[in-house]
C-alpha cells in the first residue's frame, strides 16, 4: 500500500527550492536516510533528467522521479516533495512541477504494484486536486488512505 | 501508467477485445500496433511507429477517454453508448 511508503517521514514540503536539482536532492533525502537507496540512485535520477528525461512529468504539475533497480535501490521506497513555488524540470518552461514523487523499486514486480496504486491516485481528478492542495503530511496521508479504500 | 489507464477507459466505454501493451521506444516497431499512445515528449521520436496518438498528460483520464474513443471510431470499432460518462 502507498501509505506503507508515504509516511510523515517521506512526505515533505519545501518553499523556495533552488531549482530542479535541489528538488531532486530534497525528494530523495528521506530514501537515502532510510537506507532505501544509495547516492548512486540520486545521481542516476539527476543524470536522466539532465539528459532531457522530462517524460517523468506526468501532467498537472506532478513528476515521478525514478531510475532502474540496479542503479542503487536497496529497498523499495517512495517519497514526495511539494514545492512552492513550482520549479522547472530540467529548466524547461514547458515542465513546471509542483509535486515530486521519487520511486525506488527493487524489482519490476514491486515497481508495478506501487505504480498501479500511484496511477489510480493521480488519475482521480478529485484526489489529485486534494493531493496538490495538501499542506501537511497528515493531509497528504488522508488523501492516500482514501485512495486505498476505493473500489 | 498509460497502459493501466487505457484498460480502465476501454472498460468504461464497454469495449472489449482490444489488446493493450506497453513498451519502451527501442522495443516497438512500426506495425506492432494499430495505434500507439505516447506522452508529448517522445512524440517526435515515435512519429514513425504508425498511427500515433499524443497525450498531453498520462494521468488525465478525460483526455485519454476522448482520444481512445476517437481512435476506436477511426479504426471502425463500435463504441457502445452504454457506459458513456460513467
Amino acid at each position: 500500500m502507498l501509505n506503507d511508503y508515504l509516511t510523515s517521514d517521506t512526505i515533505k514540503f519545501a518553499e523556495n527550492v533552488d531549482g530542479w536539482r535541489d528538488a531532486i536532492t530534497q525528494v530523495t533525502a528521506p530514501l537515502l536516510s532510510s537506507g532505501s537507496i544509495t547516492p548512486a540512485y540520486v545521481d542516476a535520477v539527476t543524470a536522466s533528467i539532465a539528459a532531457g528525461g522530462v517524460y517523468i512529468d506526468l501532467g498537472f504539475g506532478i513528476a515521478l522521479a525514478h531510475s532502474r533497480p540496479e542503479h542503487g535501490v536497496l529497498q523499495t521506497g517512495l517519497s514526495s516533495l511539494r514545492v512552492t513555488p513550482a520549479v522547472l524540470l530540467n529548466d524547461d518552461p514547458a515542465h513546471p512541477i509542483d509535486l515530486f514523487f521519487c520511486l525506488a523499486a527493487t524489482d519490476q514486480q514491486s515497481h508495478l504494484k506501487t505504480m498501479m496504486e500511484l496511477a489510480k491516485l493521480l488519475s482521480d481528478d478529485e484526489l489529485r486536486t486534494r493531493l496538490l492542495a495538501a499542506t501537511t503530511p497528515a493531509e497528504t496521508s488522508t488523501v492516500i488512505e482514501e485512495n486505498g479504500t476505493q473500489e | 501508467m498509460v497502459h493501466m489507464n487505457i484498460d480502465k477507459v476501454l472498460k468504461e466505454l464497454g469495449v472489449s477485445g482490444i489488446d493493450v501493451d506497453h513498451a519502451d521506444l527501442g522495443s516497438v516497431a512500426r506495425g506492432d500496433a494499430d495505434a500507439v499512445f505516447v506522452g508529448r515528449d517522445i512524440a517526435e521520436a515515435a512519429e514513425n511507429l504508425g498511427d500515433l496518438v499524443v497525450l498531453n498528460s498520462i494521468i488525465d483520464i478525460n483526455e485519454l477517454r476522448t482520444k481512445v474513443r476517437a481512435t476506436l471510431e477511426r479504426k471502425g470499432v463500435t463504441v457502445p453508448e452504454v457506459g458513456v460518462g460513467a
